[in-house]
């Protein structure tokens, strides 16, 4: 079986910018890919690019094995965009039949898997409603309904969760696993590394059109792992200062204050850095050698500045 | 194509359900029984007697004998009241009173300069009525030629034998055959045909730019081009909505017809009865018109609503799209300006120019086909570069739509529209 999506050096470029400049991935079947990368970087142009609604100036997008569009495999693939919506006065159960319709579905298929959908998710009773009437949030799972209700082979989400109540967030998270263990490829983008972490079976980190890193997430985290420790103490670690900057024992410390991040220079001994900080008197409550939280990794790899958006303040080096 | 099919199915039945569609076509029927209805109706309450005085303050009996005249016509009932002139500003204070009170609605003055040099001079709240003025102004003269007639020695009684009614009657002579149609029948199809026309290649245009517009501010449109060619979505749109133009028309046409048929019994239920003799004639419309009509509606709208579609594409929002679209709208205005010269001659050489130019022809030709007569190589000339003309804008259009669609923000200049049109996808 050939991979869902496969990008082989794709580059977009916009007058004055290049938005994505020699990108490849390739999505194996069945996984959850996340597609990771701050405000800008240039994923929903990626996505675009592999839902065929831009072309690529350069590069190949493969889709299941296929060079063809997205357009012509619709039937196959249930696309979620960033920017999401409705036509506002149509019922929602012909709104949800219309949709399956233009990706290449038969109505009454369509308008039976609407109902059972619309059921599963608490809707049954708003299906010959207007969209205009119901509330956002319900709306939201409209619309997610109308990604999936086709049982594509590939989900394509755009920044799936922004936007969602947490009630919905959750839904949505629970359907996608659900589908993704049925055999569901399921590609999306998210800026929000919490979410990748849990979700994600592989990941592509990409920063300024392009690629940081990918792989499979435990690969990612082992070549960044096993020299990671995670502190914290008592009356926080600022009078610490001085052993965290010792550049022979720790390449790089993230002092939040309560707590910090250390990375160990290579070959050091995690427990040199126990002793030191016992030997000057530190009231430890945690020291944990522990596998690099993903955004740890993002902000590592992507640096500060490119990563503003995700990394938030208070990040000091 | 099974695409484009489900876009139209969408586009017109989402259509003809809306109040928009129903409101739309009741009222229009409703507009064509009243342009039935209200000419009658207005005939019979300007048949509703008038109440005349006369003042007359001449020295022999012309006011007597007006005053009969104007009572034989059954429009007026006149009464007579005598006067001199140096009580006549006591006279018209009391009638003008009684005109206040609506006993009366005006009153002539007659004095001995009226039939020596027809000096004639009316009073009454009716005045702004010209059907009213034209009746009393030609009993008046007629009354005044009997007298000065009567004068010379010539006997009243021949006068009026003397005088017949007019009756004119005109066809309309067509491609060397004369048709059943009257000059007043086919002033008023082609008038009728341009209404029709210039609002529905309009409305319908407008409404396939909402319906773009639409799609982009709900940001649905992403999600229908990742399923959908843009060219799928845009043809099946203008379709569609074409195809509610088409309904709407058969509707009407169905209702006309119906009402037409039966005027008589549709009027006597509206409690109106028709006075012998005044039979409402109505043109008979010839299949080759409709045919004509029906294909110059059909390309002129495809023409509009492409372009309309490209407008909508490039904007963002309904009340920008508006703005923007008055360019599109200035070029069906014009042949609508100059409807008049092309209705009152229709093989001027500005109505045959206009009638060429491919985004006037759409209104131009169809009026100049209904008004007088169109060499049928004139038609085909006119279809061909309508139809070129169709293909270029609809590649033009189609190639803007499918950049703008998913654009935001700033509206394109005229430079950065030519770099979408020629950018290759």
């Amino acid at each position: 079986m050939s991979d869902p999506v496969v990008l082989e050096s794709i580059t977009k470029r916009y007058a004055g910018h290049t938005a994505v400049r020699s990108l490849s991935l390739a999505v194996a079947p069945g996984a959850v890919y996340g597609l990771l990368g701050p405000n800008g970087a240039g994923k929903t142009t990626t996505i675009r690019m592999i839902m065929n609604i831009i072309v690529p100036d350069e590069g190949k997008v493969r889709l299941f094995g296929a060079v063809s569009t997205g357009r012509d495999l619709s039937r196959r693939i249930g696309y979620l965009p960033e920017e999401r919506g409705l036509y506002r006065k149509m019922k929602v159960l012909d709104l949800l039949v219309f949709l399956a319709e233009t990706k290449g579905m038969d109505r009454p298929s369509a308008k039976r898997e609407a109902l059972a959908w619309l059921e599963r998710l608490g809707l049954g009773a708003w299906a010959l409603r207007k969209v205009d009437d119901l509330s956002k949030g319900m709306q939201q799972k409209v619309q997610f309904i109308s990604t999936v209700l086709h049982q594509p082979d590939l989900l394509v989400l755009d920044e799936p969760f922004a936007g969602l109540d947490p009630v919905n967030s959750q839904i949505m998270k629970d359907t996608v696993m659900q589908l993704a263990r049925n055999g569901t490829t399921v590609l999306f983008s998210t800026h929000i590394m919490e979410h990748a972490e849990k979700l994600c079976d592989a990941i592509c980190i990409i920063a300024r059109g392009e690629k940081v890193l990918d792989g499979p997430l435990s690969e990612v985290k082992r070549t960044h792992g096993g020299r990671h420790v995670v502190i914290a103490a008592e009356g926080g670690l600022n009078r610490h200062d001085a052993l965290l900057g010792d550049r022979s024992l720790v390449a790089k410390a993230d002092n939040y204050g309560q707590y910090a991040e250390v990375e160990l220079v290579e070959g050091a001994d995690p427990q040199r850095l126990l002793e030191g900080l016992l030997a000057t008197g530190a009231r430890l409550t945690r020291f944990e050698i522990a596998e690099p939280s993903l955004t740890k990794i993002f902000i590592d790899r992507v640096g500060p500045e490119a990563a503003t958006a995700t990394a938030g303040d208070g990040v000091h080096a | 194509m099974r695409k484009t099919l489900v876009v139209i199915r969408r586009e017109f039945v989402e259509r003809v359900r809306s109040k928009w569609f129903i409101v739309s076509t009741v009222m229009g029927p409703l507009l064509m029984v009243a342009f039935v209805v209200v000419p009658i109706l207005m005939a019979r309450r300007g048949a509703r007697e008038r109440v005349v005085a006369v003042v007359d303050l001449t020295t022999g009996d012309f006011g007597q004998r007006l005053t009969a005249e104007l009572e034989r016509s059954q429009a007026i009932k006149a009464e007579r009241v005598a006067s001199e002139p140096a009580r006549f500003g006591l006279a018209a204070d009391s009638l003008s009173q009684l005109v206040g009170l609506r006993v009366l609605d005006g009153f002539l003055i007659v004095s001995d300069a009226s039939v020596d040099e027809g000096k004639v001079e009316y009073r009454g709240s009716n005045v702004a009525s010209p059907r009213d003025m034209q009746v009393l102004e030609s009993l008046v003269e007629d009354a005044l030629f009997a007298e000065r007639l009567g004068r010379s020695g010539v006997d009243a009684n021949l006068v009026r034998e003397a005088r017949i009614r007019l009756d004119f009657k005109t066809a309309k002579i067509s491609g060397s055959k004369t048709t059943g149609e009257s000059a007043q029948g086919s002033f008023i199809l082609a008038y009728a045909m341009w209404m029709l026309l210039y609002m529905g290649i309009l409305l319908y245009g407008i409404n396939v730019m909402g319906s773009v517009v639409e799609e982009k501010t709900s940001r649905i449109v992403e999600v229908l081009v990742s399923s959908l060619r843009p060219f799928e979505l845009m043809s099946g749109k203008i379709i569609g909505v074409g195809g509610v133009g088409l309904f709407q028309f058969l509707i009407w046409g169905i209702a006309a017809t119906l009402l037409i048929d039966r005027r008589v019994e549709v009027l006597r239920l509206a409690g109106v009865q028709l006075p012998p003799g005044a039979e409402i004639s109505l043109p008979s419309i010839p299949i080759a018109t409709m045919v004509v009509f029906l294909l110059f509606f059909l390309l002129g709208y495809f023409l509009y609503a492409a372009m309309f579609a490209a407008v909508g594409a490039m904007t963002g929002s309904e009340a920008e799209a508006r703005q923007a679209a008055n360019v599109v709208v200035m070029l069906l205005v014009v042949p609508s300006v100059l409807m008049i010269g092309i209705l009152n001659d229709p093989g001027s050489s500005m109505a045959v120019a206009l009638s060429l130019i491919p985004f006037c022809a759409p209104i131009a030709m169809p009026v100049r086909w209904a008004a007088g007569q169109v060499p049928l190589s004139e038609v085909a000339l006119s279809v061909g570069i309508l139809v070129a003309t169709l293909f270029v804008i609809t590649w033009i259009a189609g190639r803007i739509y499918r950049v703008g669609i998913l654009m935001y923000g700033k509206r394109p200049g005229l430079k950065e529209l030519v770099r979408w049109v020629r950018v290759a996808a």
